[in-house]
């Protein structure tokens, strides 16, 4: 072998493989510079994926722990059709594709049975369907034929983990499924109106889901990763990541069983009544926290959707009354606190008319003929004319201000939404008579926890509280994050002022128009209510509210309690507050007596074998 | 004409290169082997708190249950399908104790016992011995 031959064949092999290098390099330069763009489009559809990490809503629970909402995870099933063809296309062997192919129809009858469907149904949904697309997208299988391949064809909706778990254990060829947190009701209608409910879209609509949303949403996390052929992420390739936060979980002030026997109540009241509408709120005087506040008619928070609106209104807050007689304390505690009156002074509630300010007027009608009666039985037997005489005392402007002190004419700033201010005149604009009327408790509406929290002013000392609903925020883990302590809205009446009225409240049940609803030993302090409601413009004979707003013990009250019940139908008779919602607010106090354990105010003179230390 | 270059030269280079060679593959394969670490770790990581979100959904699930199964009307209902008749009490079946119980149940305790010797004083016998166990308990 020639030198030259030796030299010219190391030539041409250092050419090759140069000219492969030379290659390779032209090759990496279209790939990074010249398709860069086109291919990296290509890489982020096929391989990029941003995956949102949903965040878990918090939960409602009531004062002590229970569950009032929580989100649940459910599963819907569906059917990838091309997925089992594809799958048994790839066995090219007759034989095992046909014992592949019985294999999966066995599975799929099991499928059908733990889904409750039949089972043509499910084999229908595993027939490779095309669906139409839209011309511009068709090109997502290659061809633009304005139809693709249908992968998702939905079984059922709504499955619980458990049932899910099982179908998976099958492994049937094809079975694709999505997860969504839907909310769930544990107590169905237990407080419908103050829990509110999501729709399906998961927008909160009402009630503590919207009100406190903020807390309970919590913010989506995401990751930003690769993905492999399978559409399964590759965890290695994650390059940003945005960690999910759920949501916190509010606390209510309400107590299940507290709702629970103020449901039942109510439930009670509209068999034998029938009422248009009918509310009951349960607080803590001191606090303003609400314990229990349920409307009739009301709703299942599972099964919203098939309630009517009528029985979704929180008729508590957003609808209007004529306060009536429960009224009354506006205008004796006013003359009490200015100390115009003792409760021993008496006026003469037998005169029709009355002089006032160089006019005769016409005094309102009683419901039974008084004479003269002190402060302690014009509260007691609940005297319109004796009521008037009080305003009158006080005079308009300032007899105004009691009623704005006592927080009527505002939102109470309960907030949950839909709450109304009430209606309330000033002095400019009262004709000649409402002097006489609104100390009756006409000539202005109010809403139920208006009315609420005025009585709850008087049992605990004077001072106007915003109503509480909220008690606590907590973190994920169960940290408190916040606490929500009373809100004083203002000073109506001096302490001593409260207590002495609080007083005279007893007498309505001991001897004055609720007389027989004593609980003895618990000092019961209320006010009954009968108003004739507006029909037509006129003040109707046949349509009134009915209402019993009271707290016990009167000498250290632990709970204000109101009885609204709108139109009431009374056999042969009118609705008085004492017929119609006295009874409610006497059995509903005689369970909680039990239930919070409230000592009684005044010691009873029970004597039993088991008190003198013995048994029989 | 130059002459051939020195075997010792061309036999290091090549050592060199071998080396060299080595090395690289070397950091290429540790290279490998920690990206193949890493994406385990990370899948294990992923299974780990996917596995966490798992078990949180179904906590989810049980206190669901758990809150249905003790909400007030279920065990009212319950009550009634059970046959329990179990009630509040009411005001009157209560018997309110202003003082200590202490007291109160060693003073019944005391009455039993001093019945009971007194009892026995009477009739000269020396007292069952299940008696008095049963008074001192």
């Amino acid at each position: 072998m020639s030198k030259g031959f030796a030299s010219n064949r190391l030539s041409l092999l250092a050419i090759g493989v140069i000219a492969c290098f030379v290659s390779v390099g032209v090759r990496l330069v279209f790939l990074h510079v010249v398709d860069r763009d086109e291919l990296l489009r290509f890489v982020d559809k096929a391989r990029r994926q941003i995956v949102v990490e949903q965040a878990r809503r918090g939960t409602i629970l009531d004062t002590r722990g229970n569950l009032l909402a929580t989100s649940r995870s459910e599963i819907t099933v569906a059917v990838d059709p091309w997925s089992l063809q594809e799958y048994l296309e790839i066995e090219k062997n007759p034989s095992k594709r046909a014992r592949k192919s019985a294999a999966e129809k066995i599975k799929r009858g099991q499928l059908a049975a733990l889904l409750d469907l039949p089972v043509a149904d499910v084999e229908q949904a595993f027939v490779p369907m095309m669906r139409p697309i839209d011309p511009l997208k068709a090109q997502r299988d290659g061809k633009v034929d304005g139809v693709t391949k249908d992968r998702w064809v939905k079984l059922r909706e709504a499955l619980p983990e458990s049932v899910y778990d099982k179908i998976e254990a099958l492994a049937v060829r094809g079975i694709t499924h999505n997860r969504v947190y839907r909310r769930v009701y544990p107590g169905d209608g237990l407080a419908a109106h103050l829990i509110g409910y999501l729709n399906k879209e998961g927008t909160p609509v009402s009630g503590a889901e919207h009100h406190f949303n903020l807390y309970l949403k919590g913010q989506d996390g995401w990751i930003e990763s690769e993905k492999d052929g399978a559409r399964r992420e590759l965890a290695q390739f994650r390059s940003r990541e945005v960690p999910v936060a759920n949501g916190n979980d509010v606390v209510l002030t309400i107590d299940s069983v507290v709702q629970h026997i103020i449901e039942e109540e109510l439930k009670t009241i509209a068999a034998q009544f029938q009422p248009h509408f009918a509310t009951i709120i349960a607080s803590d005087p001191m606090t303003g926290a609400i314990l229990g506040l349920a409307n009739y008619p009301s709703f299942d928070l599972n099964h919203y959707s098939k309630a009517p609106l009528e029985a979704q209104r929180n008729y508590a807050i957003t609808d209007l009354i004529e306060p009536g007689s429960t009224f009354k304390i506006v205008a004796a505690g006013a003359a009490l606190n200015e100390g115009l009156v003792t409760a021993r002074t008496t006026f003469d509630c037998s005169n029709a008319t009355i002089d006032y300010k160089g006019r005769t007027l016409k005094l309102p009608r009683e419901d039974e003929l008084f004479g003269r009666l002190s402060v302690a039985d014009i509260v007691a037997h609940s005297s319109n004319r004796g009521a008037a005489q009080l305003a009158m005392l006080m005079g308009e402007q300032r007899f105004y201000d009691y009623v704005r002190a006592y927080g009527f004419g505002e939102a109470t700033g309960l907030g949950l939404g839909g709450e109304v201010r009430g209606q309330l005149a000033s002095p400019a604009k009262w004709d000649g008579l409402t002097i006489t009327r609104m100390p009756m408790g006409h000539a202005v509406a109010a809403t139920p926890l208006q009315i609420h929290m005025a009585m709850s002013a008087v049992a605990n000392g004077g001072v106007l509280l915003r109503p509480q609903i909220i008690k606590e925020i907590k973190d994920p883990k169960g940290n408190i994050v916040r606490t929500f302590t009373a809100e004083k809205r203002g000073q109506v009446l001096k302490p001593s002022t409260a207590a002495q009225l609080a007083q005279l409240l007893t007498g309505v049940v001991r001897e004055g128009t609720a007389k027989g609803f004593d609980i003895p030993g618990f000092e019961i302090a209320g006010k009954t209510g009968t108003t004739q409601k507006i029909i037509g413009g006129k003040y109707s004979t046949k349509h009134h509210v009915a209402s019993f707003v009271g707290f016990f013990p009167a000498s250290r009250p632990e709970i204000v309690l109101s009885v609204i019940v709108d139109d009431a139908v009374v056999a042969g008779g009118t609705a008085y507050g004492r017929v119609v919602a006295a009874p409610a607010f006497h059995h509903i106090a005689e369970q909680l007596i039990q239930y919070l354990d409230i000592k009684p105010g005044l010691p009873t003179n029970r004597t039993f074998l088991a008190a003198q230390g013995g048994f029989p | 004409m130059k002459p051939p270059p020195a075997p010792g030269l061309i036999n290091r280079s090549i050592v060199l290169t071998l080396l060299l060679l080595i090395f690289w593959g070397s950091v290429g394969l540790g290279a490998v082997w920690a990206r193949q670490g890493i994406s385990q770790a990370a899948n294990r990581n992923r299974a780990l708190v996917s596995k966490l979100a798992d078990i949180d959904r179904r906590l989810d699930e049980v206190n669901a249950q758990v809150a249905t199964a003790v909400n007030p009307d279920t065990l009212l209902h319950q009550n009634q399908v059970m046959r329990l008749t179990l009630a509040s009490p009411r005001e009157v079946q209560v018997v309110r104790v202003t003082e200590s119980p202490e007291l109160r149940l060693a003073q019944k305790r005391n009455s039993e016992i001093f019945n009971l010797t007194a009892a026995t004083f009477n009739t000269g016998q020396a007292p069952a011995f299940r008696g008095l166990t049963a008074a001192l308990r």
